[in-house]
């Protein structure tokens, strides 16, 4: 189960202007397995994510990717103007997937704490239950308890033969990962 | 969500019925009377002699000069003003002008100076008229002096003529006299003569009149709309308040939702770049058509209510309504172009009210007045929804220009939409 490629990308790579932000690089999601992104703010692991996510088109290679993917980008991606619940039925609605419920407050999402906006946003990545989920940073702004209800959850989606690829800055949560990848000035790198 | 930020929702209405006055006051300014210099360098006397008739032609000028605002000014003056651009015409009265009005031997001139520029066509033509009103003048008193000399020879008695006072037998007193003759060959054709002189004279004043103004204007005033109800007034607000609104919701949603960061969730599969342009198109035409359609109900109750002659033309509803679909999605794709190209929220805001202004402006330029401006406004849907409006609330046979103006804002939406899709897929998450 393990050998199983959820996700592949080969060769991309991404330029802004005359700045490169990503050489080339490879990388594999297998299905049940853990995938740290560590290193330097600035060294390109959002960049990286993002073109994973299909949220950013690669400057050079491609990426071949299942048709649900969770994505939570390191600042929460979402309607400000609306609810916790109106953002979460909106997203469902637009991805055919049920409607999850949610015990944040029921009034616009610029107005929650930092802390539950970023709740809200892992919440969207959530939705409908995709077998790979990419996280940028998802444990900033959270307390330690919902950390740790975070790790549980992402532990339950690897064991159901999903795959989890996150980046992070603490060091202890790579311990988590079956892997980890360095990027570090555009370079990514396997241990 | 418009509704939850009640200041950007005030502004967003109240910016264009702003902007709307400010416009009203430039087209009152544009339809106040310009400022022409009259330079007398012939010093009109009070009164002129022409026949028996007693003309003023300073004070003549003065009455039919309805048009613009005369000003007495000397030549120097004059020139200096027209250079400053305080006044923006000069009608010179040249020497010589007055000995041939009297003289009637050749035609007195007037002279026009203009600036160059938009505003000299409209002095030059309401010069024309001020002219033409002054010939129908002169004309009336020629030809009532013409008839009095004709009277004097038809029934006889004293006159004047160039100065000379002539008593007059007149052709009834020569009939008379020959009357009293015994008749005679010779003399019955004088009788004849002297009848159909008699004939032809008396038929002299219809016909005097009739080469004097072969063709006569009759102007009547009717109970008709005021300025501010025109149909083109309508139109105007119209297409005005639907430009603002559209472009700038268009524009500030796609880059709102860019601020925000929902762009790079929606593209990933969940909406397609064709899909979020066609979104904010849409919602765009169905604001157009809710704020214009109010509008255009506004328009009408005040009418009603006026019991102005003419009425709402409450039956073309549905074809405005039309109309402001079409015109709302063409600028909300044209908003989304910009949105996509500002790419920031407050940034897509600044762009599309910085756009909008210049093309409504363009769209208010007359073609005559600058042709390439008018040519220009064709490739932006304001001008279109404006004469698309115009005709389905106005025009008696509004078809041929419904459909071409359809058409137009059809291909518009088409082509904006188009290159804000381009845009929106180069835009970074």
């Amino acid at each position: 189960m393990a050998e199983l490629q959820l996700l592949s990308a080969c060769g991309i790579s991404r330029r802004f202007g005359g700045r490169t932000a990503l050489e080339p690089c490879d990388l594999d999601l297998r299905a049940g397995e853990t995938v740290a992104l560590v290193g330097p703010n600035g060294a390109g692991k959002t960049t990286l994510l993002s073109i994973l996510a299909g949220a950013l088109d690669p400057s050079t290679g491609s990426v071949e990717r299942p048709v649900a993917i969770g994505w939570a980008p390191q600042r929460p991606a979402l309607y400000g103007k609306l609810t916790p619940r109106e953002n979460l039925e909106l997203f469902a609605a637009l991805a055919a997937a049920p409607a999850a419920a949610s015990d944040l407050p029921d009034r616009p999402a610029a107005e929650l704490s930092v802390g539950q906006r970023q709740r809200l946003n892992l919440a969207l990545a959530l939705l409908g239950s995709p077998p790979v989920l990419l996280l940028d940073e998802p444990t900033a702004s959270l307390d330690a308890e919902r950390r740790e209800e975070l790790w549980n959850l992402l532990a339950g989606v690897v064991v159901g033969g999903g795959a989890v690829c996150f980046v992070t800055q603490n060091l202890e949560e790579v311990d988590r990962a079956d892997r980890v990848g360095l990027v570090e000035d555009g370079w990514l790198s396997f241990e | 969500m418009l509704w939850r930020s009640p200041l950007a929702l005030v502004v967003l209405l109240a910016y264009p019925l702003v902007v709307a006055a400010l416009v009203g006051l430039v087209a009152s300014y544009a339809n106040a009377k310009p400022r022409v210099a009259l330079v007398d360098e012939d010093r009109l006397p009070v009164s002129i002699e022409i026949g028996d008739r007693t003309f003023h032609v300073g004070r003549t000028i003065d009455r039919v000069a309805n048009e613009v605002t005369l000003v007495r000014l000397d030549r120097d003056e004059a020139e200096r003003q027209l250079a400053s651009g305080r006044i923006v015409a000069l009608l010179v009265v040249p020497r010589g002008f007055v000995a041939d009005l009297r003289g009637m031997a050749r035609s007195p001139q007037l002279e026009l100076e203009t600036t160059r520029g938009g505003l000299s066509i409209r002095i030059s033509q309401q010069v024309q008229a001020l002219v033409y009103q002054l010939n129908r003048e002169l004309s009336d008193a020629y030809v009532e002096a013409n008839l009095r000399y004709i009277e004097l020879l038809l029934e006889g008695g004293e006159g004047e003529f160039l100065g000379q006072r002539l008593d007059v037998l007149g052709l009834a007193g020569a009939r008379n006299l020959l009357d009293e003759l015994p008749p005679g060959p010779r003399l019955d054709r004088i009788r004849e003569f002297v009848r159909t002189a008699e004939l032809a004279l008396g038929e002299t004043d219809d016909a005097l009149r009739a080469t004097a103004s072969p063709i006569e204007l009759v102007e009547s005033r009717d109970a008709g709309r005021t300025w501010a109800l025109s149909a083109q007034v309508q139109s105007y607000a119209l297409a005005l308040t639907i430009s603002f609104l559209a472009l700038l919701l268009a524009a500030a949603a796609l880059a709102g939702e860019r601020d925000e960061g929902v762009l790079g969730r929606l593209r990933r599969g969940l909406v397609g770049p064709g899909e979020l342009v066609a979104a904010k198109v849409a919602l765009a035409a169905v604001a157009a058509v809710a704020v214009g359609v109010a509008i255009a109900i506004a328009f009408g109750a005040i009418i009603e209510l006026g019991d102005v002659e003419g009425g709402q033309p409450w039956s073309r509803l549905p074809l405005l309504a039309v109309g402001l679909a079409l015109a709302g999605a063409a600028l909300g794709a044209l908003g989304s172009l910009l949105g996509a190209l500002a790419r920031e929220g407050r940034t897509a805001s600044l762009v599309a009210v910085l756009a909008v202004l210049p093309i409504v402006f363009l769209g208010l330029v007359p073609r005559e007045v600058a042709p390439a401006a008018a040519a220009i406004s064709t490739a932006f849907p304001f001008a279109h929804g404006l004469r698309f409006f115009t005709a389905a609330l106005f025009e008696l046979d509004p078809w041929t220009a419904l459909l071409r103006e359809a058409a137009w804002l059809v291909g518009l939406t088409l082509a904006y939409g188009a290159l804000a899709r381009l845009a929106v897929v180069k835009l970074p998450a």
